[in-house]
């Protein structure tokens, strides 16, 4: 009872407890709640809008560390777009013209950058344009990547024909370098041992009986025997229309089918068949036409050099 | 009803009056606001964990989209630098078994961060931005100096050389390589592309497409303009004088005749394959009194000092030559 709030009644001078009628309870309470309510929308309305709710700044920097995410993707983009630079510059400059092959048109290489493509589902944000800028670099770099790869692609198919080729047409000397070069492709006018006035279509080489006579291209034995005037002959198709033919040998040590490597050993020379004495003769034809043998190597080792190459080239081969 | 109002006082069983003070009044207020206040902050909170202000509802949904971006992006480009990574091994790959050497690149190749920010070390410690501005600032001082230093090498040649030489020495690169990728084989020893073994090449090989312009490297007179199907195919010599001529060699087809002058950056003739020659280049020879020289040594007019080194490096690689 101590905490009650009595009144005087001033009608018969008795203290009375004051009591108050619910209505005036419910005004002082919808009062009461009247001004809270203000007051909660001061506080959202100054505090947060001058100093953002705290959801807001978490947000804000939310999106400051998503900015520096995106910058440091930034930098892993560029190196790439460096890389790929370097790789077109390869391209460019060094595969396509060793290899004889067109440069791919800038138009191809550049497809899809034109911006025709549009991200309409990145505009209208504070950021569109920094997400739209990696959206377009990546575009970017995918499209040459893609021209990359394919490019690379025909680089490489034309790179191993290109190396196939190197190893198989004729292109050193059947025999070692010392031996002095005998009669040239050309039109003889009296032949040595017939007499008569004919072509010559091959190389002699003036070495003594018994000479090792190497296959200059690798290729297949097509022909390993007695060939008219050509005595014991060995004729090496190359592939590519090029056909080798080794004429006037005193031994062959190939058999027809057998594929051989360049350097390998095909026989050694002598003077059979019509021959006026010890020589090769060594003959290149392209799809049935002579082609001069001067041509299809260069005399530019020495006698030690010559005999390494042959070493070096038949060091792999499992022929020999 | 008066407004004075009584409290039982239960020791002296008597009413006193109930007399509030300025002070009580002002506490009371007080707790009333501070009440409210928190009230309302615990409301703003309450409302905002269910609802969300315009403000942050285009924050969030900002976020969202950055997110979904850069998710997309990062993905993408986590596949791409793979094939890029693929592309690399297979350009090394390219470069070992044409040119027969370990490849160089031009920019350090990485994907992916690092060996991008040079003052990486750097940062993150106190005052960096003031220590990362100083540093690039020493290295544009340096590199000035570099600039600095190669001019006044140049004076130092000017003073001491005729004019009239200096115009005549082979002293350009004679076909236009860009970051100097052309550059095939150097002068020295080299792995011979036919015969597979060591041998002494005595120029340098640039790859080029069929058909690209060829410079003289120095004023001259054409000496002479050969044509062979052997050796080095067609051919040109230029005599500059002072004991230096050049050699181009393996060319398509000549744009001089012998006899003719011709002064440094003339067209000379077109690259070719013609000649002992494996792949379309140039051969490009420099002799000094009839001695054959290293020409890495005179392309000293149009390379920065830095691609001056780039090139000393990548010619003194032991690959292999073209011819």
């Amino acid at each position: 009872m101590s905490s009650g709030k009595y009144f005087l009644d001033l009608s018969d001078l008795q203290y009375k407890r004051v009591r108050l009628p619910w209505k005036n309870k419910l005004i002082r309470i919808i009062l009461g709640s009247l001004v809270s309510v203000a007051v909660t929308i001061l506080y959202t309305v100054v505090i947060n809008d001058i100093f953002g709710s705290p959801k807001e700044s978490t947000l804000s920097q939310e999106i400051e560390s998503l900015k520096l995410k995106y910058s440091l993707m930034g930098r892993e983009i560029d190196n790439s777009m460096k890389v790929l630079n370097d790789l077109e510059q390869s391209d460019v400059n060094r595969y396509r013209p060793i290899l004889d092959m067109d440069s791919i048109p800038l138009s191809i290489r550049n497809m899809g950058t034109g911006g025709i493509i549009r991200y309409e589902e990145l505009e209208g944000y504070d950021n569109s344009g920094l997400m739209l800028s990696f959206r377009l670099k990546v575009e970017d770099i995918r499209n040459r990547t893609t021209v990359q790869y394919e490019s690379f692609k025909a680089i490489e198919e034309k790179k191993n024909e290109w190396k196939r080729e190197m190893e198989y047409l004729p292109m050193i000397s059947p025999v070692n370098v010392i031996y002095r070069l005998g009669d040239g492709m050309k039109f003889r006018d009296k032949h040595p041992v017939l007499g008569t006035p004919q072509w010559h279509h091959g190389q002699d080489f003036s070495c003594p009986y018994g000479t090792d006579v190497y296959a200059t291209g690798s290729g297949k034995v097509i022909e390993a025997g007695w060939n008219g005037g050509f005595g014991n002959c060995v004729v090496v198709d190359h592939g590519y229309g090029y056909r080798s033919t080794y004429g006037h040998l005193s031994k062959i040590s190939v058999n027809v089918g057998l594929n051989i490597k360049r350097g390998d050993m095909i026989g050694l020379s002598g003077s059979t068949g019509t021959s006026s004495g010890p020589h090769l003769h060594y003959q290149i034809d392209l799809y049935g036409q002579y082609k001069n043998p001067l041509y299809y190597f260069n005399n530019d080792l020495s006698e030690d050099e010559y005999f390494e190459m042959i070493q070096t080239l038949t060091a792999r081969s499992k022929f020999r | 009803m008066p407004n004075t109002k009584y409290k039982f006082n239960p020791d002296s069983l008597s009413f006193d009056k109930i007399r509030l003070g300025v002070k009580a009044i002002l506490l009371r207020s007080l707790a009333y606001l501070i009440g409210s206040i928190i009230i309302a902050a615990i409301l703003n909170f309450m409302f905002g964990l269910f609802f969300d202000s315009p403000r942050e509802k285009a924050l969030k949904r900002e976020i969202e989209q950055l997110t979904l971006q850069y998710d997309l992006v990062h993905r993408e480009m986590g596949n791409l630098e793979k094939v890029i990574d693929h592309l690399q091994e297979t350009d090394d790959n390219l470069y070992r078994t044409i040119f027969g050497a370990e490849p160089i690149q031009a920019t350090q190749r990485q994907s992916g961060i690092g060996g991008v920010n040079r003052y990486e070390e750097l940062e993150g410690l106190n005052n960096s931005k003031l220590v990362i501005e100083t540093a690039k600032e020493l290295d544009i001082i340096r590199k000035k100096v570099y600039v600095q230093s190669k001019s006044f090498d140049e004076l130092i040649l000017l003073a001491r050389e005729k004019e009239d030489m200096l115009r005549s020495i082979p002293a350009i690169i004679p076909i236009s390589t860009k970051d100097l990728t052309r550059i095939a084989s150097g002068f020295g020893l080299r792995i011979h592309p036919v015969y597979k073994i060591s041998k002494f090449h005595a120029g340098m090989d640039f790859t080029a497409p069929l058909g690209t312009e060829v410079y003289a490297s120095g004023d001259g007179t054409i000496e002479s303009v050969l044509s062979s199907k052997r050796g080095m195919g067609n051919y040109i010599v230029i005599n500059h004088g002072f004991g230096y001529s050049s050699i181009y060699a393996h060319l398509e087809s000549f744009n001089v005749k012998e006899g003719r002058k011709v002064r440094r950056g003339d067209i000379i003739g077109y690259v070719g394959n013609t000649g002992m020659s494996i792949a379309p280049h140039l051969h490009y020879e420099i002799r000094l009194n009839g001695a054959n020289v290293d020409p890495v040594n005179y392309f000293f007019n149009d390379l920065s000092p830095a691609e001056y080194e780039k090139m000393i490096e990548i010619a003194s690689k032991t690959g292999q030559s073209f011819d």
